[in-house]
């Protein structure tokens, strides 16, 4: 299936011309609420790519996936083009597992947490873009999550340089593609999800500025919040 | 991160701890649970504290979880035997009984049919069960619960929003009672009914109540002085 | 999962306002929401907010065999979305028959309507033909998708560039973006459909009905129409029978909302032109305005290399390491300072208003049992009957 077209814009060329004195995260962009039918939804971008996330929960859940112990939690991940694919299944999966490590689902058993991803601009770090729009979906329907997490992706160039935050081009031309997710308690990696060959110096330098990056984006995630929060009476 | 008291706290921030004295017992709310031998916030939120030692966090949430002596405003949607099913917005269907309501025996039983809302106490809420309502207290008095037929108009809102309404500092309700006359049941899930002189009226309350989400208390009197402008114009 | 059930009290209401010529919202009859057209970055990206019914379309393409019956004739193809992001009564993967009926429709609007030039899609005939696909995601449901959807399909594919093909004999060559400049679509025309809701046995009628009146309508009537005023798709459906003069005078006021929407099309691909052709930014993530209290925006920051190299270095092991490291300093860290020890799990109460009603009683806790220190004994709390949320009774001991 031929995805739709990608334009490189002249500011990202530029910013790749630039990056290599110093690393940088793409603008973040966050609008909460923003679907009116959910528990919680968000329009999340990182740059250009943008991805919306609604998350429903606790809510009804089906009698073949109940637990009598915890909460459910169901991920379903929609591409923008064609019907999902086994990568997008497998994309749910990592989501899943990420997520359940995050919300306490002890406290709400028989019920469902569902999460839904609809991709709206794949225009590089995809993966790490999801989990940080689902994670913002889960705070903004404030459902019980023992830590946030939030995901940033390197590319490791051919020439073995590392790029935090690629964008599509520099995925495509990278060696390989790493994300990790971090937890906002200790900032330790919660899950890590690569695809090419790189070697532990890279992997460990990788780890090291995308730790240093998660920072930023749970700083974005407390300014959104308050953001939104501190207006009451 | 450590938070206090009035500061916005997001899941996996430490309660702070320091300021309190040695072998205090504190109560912890919704919001907050004990994580190996911390106190730790799982939910987004504003960290609140009330005399004597309760601390709780107050979030913003569109989700309706049961809660015991919560009023909520049902949707009953099947009749099962001796119980109505009732859909109060939580994960799963309340039960209510027929026999409370006031006044209700087995041969007396409530007028009561499918698509109705109801005000109702929540009886028994527990997470490993289904939440059961009531319509009368103790004393078998109905005390405003019950059956709401009397037209008006049902709505959604957040949480926060009605827990906003229900605060004895929210000027709302009174800024608009200078000029309308209405009657309101507000249930903590979530939902108002409102009903007000006229339709024209009842509809400007509801956009009014919802409008005031994020609004401070300036902000809603001079907005609900806008809409009776207007409203008062159409009537 | 199930969607909050309409009870009767919204239902008469809704009826009443309708029957005295009132909407909800302040609209009158044949008043549309207000109406928002984006584009993303991709090309053939299309985002529609009518009020706040929103609807994602994106149009793709690949090369592949025309169909058997039409050797010359490119293919178009139309998919309808309908996840539980819109609405919770919607399932993942299995089509309702809400959607089967609005994938019908979206097909006949833009298919049956031949408003785009198939022909022109054929490679090699009877060989080699652009398949083009439309994919309409249903975002949110706030009440008439069809005519959001409409919308959305019809400019998305307007914003489409296909690759330029070149044929010399025998070889096909299918040039990248960068190499020719990408061609849009032929389209003749602009269907766009607007539905009509009907009350009271067809008494009253209402223009982009919401989705409570939708639920409380008797009867809708479908039209597709351009702005030559040319009919190209009508349905009726629901329990109802309509007079000749009611149709006409909904294809009346079809033929002026089309032409306003048509107009708010062509301004919307303009606008999207002149942005790409000054360089300017364009794209979803420019619609997030940071002044909203909901919205946020963290301009580019800069993540220092040298910081987390040095990190690194200090930490001389793996970083692996360090973090079981730092997790073994944490937990002494915590058992040095204040433990807290759980006295009981509680009810709290905080719907009914009035002071807190947290009560003592006796409990027998095995776990604050084994772990209190002698010089304290726990008090004892009650539990009033079950625990509903996360409230619990805590004490901080200095052991």
């Amino acid at each position: 299936m031929a995805a739709a077209f990608i334009v490189v814009r002249k500011e990202d060329l530029e910013a790749q011309q630039n990056a290599e004195s110093c690393q940088t995260l793409r603008c973040l962009t966050s609008e909460l609420g923003c679907l009116t039918r959910s528990d919680g939804s968000v329009s999340f971008s990182q740059g250009d790519t943008t991805v919306l996330a609604v998350s429903y929960g606790p809510a009804e859940v089906r009698i073949n996936q109940e637990q009598y112990d915890k909460a459910t939690v169901e991920v379903v991940y929609k591409p923008k083009v064609g019907l999902p694919r086994p990568i997008d299944r497998k994309r749910e999966a990592i989501l899943k597992s990420t997520l359940e490590a995050a919300i306490v689902t002890s406290l709400h058993p028989r019920s469902s947490i569902s999460i839904i991803i609809q991709e709206t601009e794949d225009l590089g770090s995809n993966m790490a873009c999801c989990i940080n729009a689902a994670c913002l979906a889960l705070l903004d329907a404030a459902v019980h999550m023992a830590f946030m997490v939030a995901a940033v992706a390197v590319s490791v160039m051919e020439d073995g340089q590392i790029k935090l935050d690629p964008n599509k081009k520099e995925e495509l031309e990278g060696r390989a593609t790493l994300t990790f997710v971090f937890d906002s308690a200790d900032l330790k990696v919660v899950s890590v999800v690569t695809s090419g060959t790189f070697s532990q110096e890279e992997y460990k330098k990788s780890i090291d500025l995308t730790r240093l990056a998660a920072e930023r984006v749970f700083q974005f995630y407390r300014d959104s919040l308050s953001k939104k929060l501190m207006q009451s009476i | 991160m450590k938070v206090c008291v009035g500061q916005v706290t997001l899941p996996g921030d430490e309660f702070d701890m320091s300021p309190l004295e040695s072998n205090k017992k504190i109560v912890v709310g919704p919001g907050l649970a004990e994580f190996e031998g911390m106190i730790k916030i799982i939910k987004p939120g504003i960290l609140r504290y009330r005399e004597p030692a309760t601390y709780w966090i107050d979030s913003h949430q569109k989700r309706y979880v049961a809660n015991k002596g919560d009023l909520v405003v049902g949707i009953v949607t099947q009749k099962v035997g001796d119980i109505f099913r009732v859909d109060i917005g939580s994960s799963e269907q309340a039960s209510l009984s027929y026999l409370s309501f006031e006044g209700a025996t087995k041969r007396n039983r409530p007028d009561v049919k499918i698509g109705d809302i109801v005000y109702a106490n929540v009886l028994v809420a527990n997470k490993d069960m289904e939440a059961e309502l009531v319509c009368i207290d103790s004393d078998g008095h109905s005390n405003g619960l019950g059956v709401i037929r009397s037209g008006g108009f049902l709505f959604q809102s957040s949480l926060h929003l009605v827990r906003k309404l229900l605060n004895p500092n929210c000027v709302l309700q009174k800024t608009l009672g200078k000029t309308f006359e209405f009657e309101t049941a507000i249930g903590m899930n979530g939902r108002i009914w409102v009903r007000a002189q006229s339709d024209i009226q009842t509809i400007t309350m509801a956009n009014a109540i919802l409008a005031s989400e994020h609004m401070n208390n300036v902000q809603i009197e001079t907005m609900c002085k806008k809409l009776c402008k207007v409203a008062s114009k159409m009537d | 999962m199930r969607e909050t059930p309409l009870s009767n009290c919204e239902r008469e209401f809704i009826l009443k306002c309708i029957a005295q010529h009132k909407r909800l919202d302040g609209r009158s009859a044949y008043d549309y929401r207000d109406i928002r057209i984006a584009f993303g970055v991709s090309l053939g990206c299309c985002h529609v907010e009518l009020g706040k019914t929103r609807v994602l379309a994106q149009v793709s393409c690949e090369v592949g065999q025309p169909k058997q019956t039409r050797p010359h004739d490119g293919v178009l193809f139309v998919n309808v979305e309908m996840s539980p992001m819109a609405c919770p009564s919607f399932e993942a993967g299995r089509q309702s028959e809400e959607g089967v009926e609005l994938s019908r429709l979206m097909e006949r609007c833009l298919k049956e309507s031949r408003c785009m030039d198939l022909e022109s899609l054929c490679i090699v005939a009877g060989e080699k033909a652009w398949h083009i696909r439309v994919d309409i995601h249903v975002l949110n449901h706030e009440g008439n998708i069809l005519d959001c959807a409409s919308i959305a399909a019809i400019s998305a594919l307007a914003h489409f560039r296909r690759p330029d093909v070149t044929v010399q004999g025998e070889e096909i060559r299918i040039h990248s973006m960068e190499d020719r400049t990408p061609v849009p679509l032929s389209i003749h025309h602009f269907p766009l459909l607007v539905s009509f809701t009907f009350f009271s046995q067809g008494k009253h009628m209402l223009v982009d009905p919401s989705e409570k009146e939708e639920k409380v309508m008797e009867g809708k009537m479908v039209i597709g129409m351009n702005k030559h005023r040319e009919i190209c798709t009508l349905q009726v459906t629901g329990q109802m029978l309509l007079l000749k003069e009611q149709v006409l005078r909904c294809s009346n006021i079809a033929v002026t909302k089309v032409t306003v929407i048509t107009e708010l099309i062509f301004q919307a691909l303009e606008n999207d032109k002149q942005a790409r052709l000054k360089g300017e930014k364009h794209g979803f993530a420019e619609l997030v305005s940071g002044e909203k209290i909901t919205s946020n925006k963290q301009p580019v920051t800069d993540v220092p290399v040298s910081q987390a190299m040095e990190e690194s270095e200090e930490d001389g092991s793996s970083s692996m390491d360090s973090d079981s490291e730092e997790s073994e300093s944490f937990t002494q860290h915590a058992s040095e300072e204040r433990k807290v020890e759980i006295l009981a799990k509680g009810v709290g109460m905080i719907g009914d208003g009035g002071p807190s009603k947290w009560i003592d009683l006796t409990c027998d806790d095995d776990h604050a049992e084994s772990k209190k220190s002698t010089k304290f004994k726990p008090e004892l709390i009650e539990l009033d009957g079950e625990s509903s949320e996360e409230e619990c009774q805590v004490v901080l001991d200095a052991s």
